[in-house]
């Protein structure tokens, strides 16, 4: 523990070497790894039963926002990351300014907090599936499954990127692409055997419904759909030649999410009526009438096992990331406390990621025991959302910053047209943020005023009053020695 | 990625996974249940499909109903109205996002209100309490039929 808890700056000067060489010495990535962590981070089949129920207009519901948002984000952050190692913390730092690329990259750590609890809910009632679905009900159970797995992943963490590069890959592979080759083949087949699909698949179909609010904000929500694409670009210097391969892993990484979240999608649509998969039964219940029809009901509790898988290799991408990103903002600049800036022996965030963890289990721990809370628990859904799009206002504000103020520095990838790209992208963003204010079905008949208010009173505190009080309130021998050296040479 | 990965530190990291995942395939296998097809279960099926008719939809196979529901409505009939489940289902009625990005819609009022006709035909004992939680949403018809 020793050696865990002292900032490199101040153990001795063996030590010092060792975590510095530690955070010096990225493990090596290969580009294919990078984009099955980023396709982990972002897709999975857990959404499939849900867009099942639109049918064929799942694909237009998937493409449209991937033309508006997938497109500029991808290919956005891959000429940033080409450029500048580090993420989005870097970018904003180095386009707009260092506060601003604070706030981005603790907007980007800050709505993972309120994510993990509904993220592993969804895991131990999957679990529950397996092994008994009445457990699914139990608040203790639901609080250890959440606890062991969250901490578990926090340890997994802390052993350093390769650890977690390698679960989240094969976790991608067993959980997501596997089963979801297998969902599309069967759909295929049942296709093949002449069968009407379930769904009815003509032209007409191709378009959502039009109710008016309510089909715009499915369509525009849905642009969040592929947040995150950008995360993982903290790891960029793990990479051996990042300026080329950054782009490479980021387009295989497009495409394999644009194909996880609609043929599967499909494939459901095609097999399972849309008044079996319902809304409200969950995943596993689709999943269930899906191999029931052919005959191969056993699969249900693999593909249960290989959902679960799926999640957690997202978990630990997440886990990793923002923090990395936060981590190392805050040591150059001093932006948080040292306790938060100290790395263990494998140069991981440690103490970072065990200080979410304490605020994540309070908060799960009130999800599973207090009804009141897990009730509303969707509303964090929304906050979060918000708060994550600061952080892409303020990319695509930065990329066009740093092509009109730095057009000289070397970038391994110039996107076509960036300032098109980057326009479409804030419109998107922009708009998605003010979507995020009009009441969902949940909010049942509320006052809309309302909703306004806690919706904009969570966005104000998480994302703008938390980050200003750590700038407000910063005290000058935060920065660390290393980082006052550098900035002195 | 990298064929020396499995050569590395992190080894009996990657084989403690493989072996709690398969732990838990074995566990799910050994707990799946083949429902097995009686008059009660093709009765209830043939309800279900009957409903599902009157609602506009194309009948479903009633075998495949019978295979996923049975005579107990499987996991649909697993205290539908509980605040857990309720929260789950709550915050599942979102666009299509995996992970983060995940966030709540109007939903569709008949794809929401699908699992309270598998309720009463299966456990219409515990449809009041789901019904109250449907009740609270406000919904509309956003999917094309």
């Amino acid at each position: 523990m020793a050696s865990m808890d002292v900032p490199a700056d101040r153990q001795p000067p063996a030590a010092a070497e060792k975590t510095r060489a530690a955070v010096v010495d990225a493990p090596r990535l290969t580009w294919l790894t990078l984009a099955l962590m980023t396709t982990a981070s972002v897709a999975s089949l857990r959404a499939a039963p849900t867009m099942a129920v639109y049918g064929l207009a799942c694909v237009f519901l998937y493409l449209v926002p991937a033309i508006v948002f997938l497109l500029p984000t991808a290919l956005v952050s891959a000429e940033l990351a080409s450029g500048w190692n580090g993420g989005v913390y870097r970018w904003v730092s180095e386009g707009l300014s260092k506060p601003l690329g604070f706030l981005a990259v603790w907007c980007q750590f800050a709505m993972t907090i309120f994510y993990y609890p509904s993220l592993l809910a969804f895991v131990a009632s999957t679990l529950a599936y397996i092994i008994d679905p009445s457990l699914a009900s139990s608040g203790l159970y639901t609080a250890i499954v959440i606890m062991v797995l969250y901490w578990t992943g926090v340890w997994v963490s802390s052993r350093g990127t390769k650890a977690l590069a390698g679960l989240s890959s094969w976790g991608l592979v067993i959980g997501t692409l596997v089963p979801g080759t297998i969902l599309v083949v069967l759909g295929m087949v049942f296709l093949a055997q002449g069968n009407p699909s379930a769904a009815p698949m003509t032209a007409s179909h191709l378009l959502p419904q039009w109710t008016g609010l309510a089909s715009l904000v499915l369509i525009v929500n849905n642009f969040l759909s592929y947040s995150g694409m950008e995360m993982n670009a903290v790891h960029v210097s793990s990479l051996k030649n990042p300026a080329k391969e950054y782009p490479k892993s980021m387009f295989l990484a497009m495409a394999l999410v644009l194909l996880i979240f609609i043929l599967p999608a499909l494939a459901i649509s095609w097999v399972v009526p849309a008044d079996q998969t319902s809304l409200t039964a969950g995943v596993m219940q689709a999943f269930d009438s899906f191999f029931a029809y052919f005959h191969i009901g056993w699969m249900t509790p693999i593909a249960a096992v290989m959902l679960i898988s799926a999640s957690l290799a997202g978990m630990l991408t997440w886990l990793a990331g923002p923090s990395k990103g936060l981590l190392e903002i805050s040591r150059s600049e001093g932006y948080l406390p040292p306790f938060l800036q100290r790395l263990n022996r494998f140069g991981v965030q440690q103490n970072i990621l065990v200080t979410q963890g304490v605020v994540t289990t309070v908060i799960a721990l009130g999800y599973a025991f207090i009804p009141n809370v897990s009730s509303v628990y969707w509303i964090f859904s929304t906050i979060t959302t918000q708060v994550y799009l600061i952080v892409y206002l303020l990319m695509f504000v930065a990329a066009m910053r740093l092509r009109k103020n730095q057009p000289d520095h070397p970038r391994g990838y110039r996107v076509p047209a960036l300032n098109v790209l980057c326009t479409v992208g804030l419109l998107a963003s922009a708009a998605a943020m003010v979507i995020g204010f009009v009441p969902p079905s949940q909010f049942g008949g509320g006052s809309v005023w309302s909703y306004v208010l806690i919706i904009g009173c969570g966005l104000g505190i998480l994302g703008l009053l938390i980050p200003w009080a750590f700038l407000r309130f910063r005290k000058p021998d935060w920065q660390t020695e290393a980082a006052r050296e550098e900035a002195g040479a | 990625m990298s064929p020396t990965r499995f050569a590395s530190e992190h080894k009996w990291i990657y084989l403690g996974a493989i072996v709690v995942l398969l732990a838990f395939v074995v566990i799910g296998l050994v707990n799946y249940e083949t429902v097995k097809k009686t008059n009660e279960a093709t009765d209830k099926a043939n309800q279900l499909a009957d409903a599902a008719v009157d609602a506009g939809y194309p009948r479903p196979d009633t075998d495949t109903v019978v295979r996923a529901l049975g005579t107990d409505g499987g996991i649909v009939c697993e205290n539908p109205g509980g605040a857990l489940k309720s929260a789950l289902w709550k915050i599942n009625v979102s666009n299509g996002a995996a992970f983060v990005g995940q966030r709540p819609v109007v939903g569709d009022t008949r794809a929401l209100r699908a699992e309270a006709k598998i309720i009463e035909i299966y456990c219409p004992q515990k449809l009041d309490d789901f019904r109250d939680r449907l009740d609270d949403l406000d919904t509309d018809d956003t999917v094309r039929r």
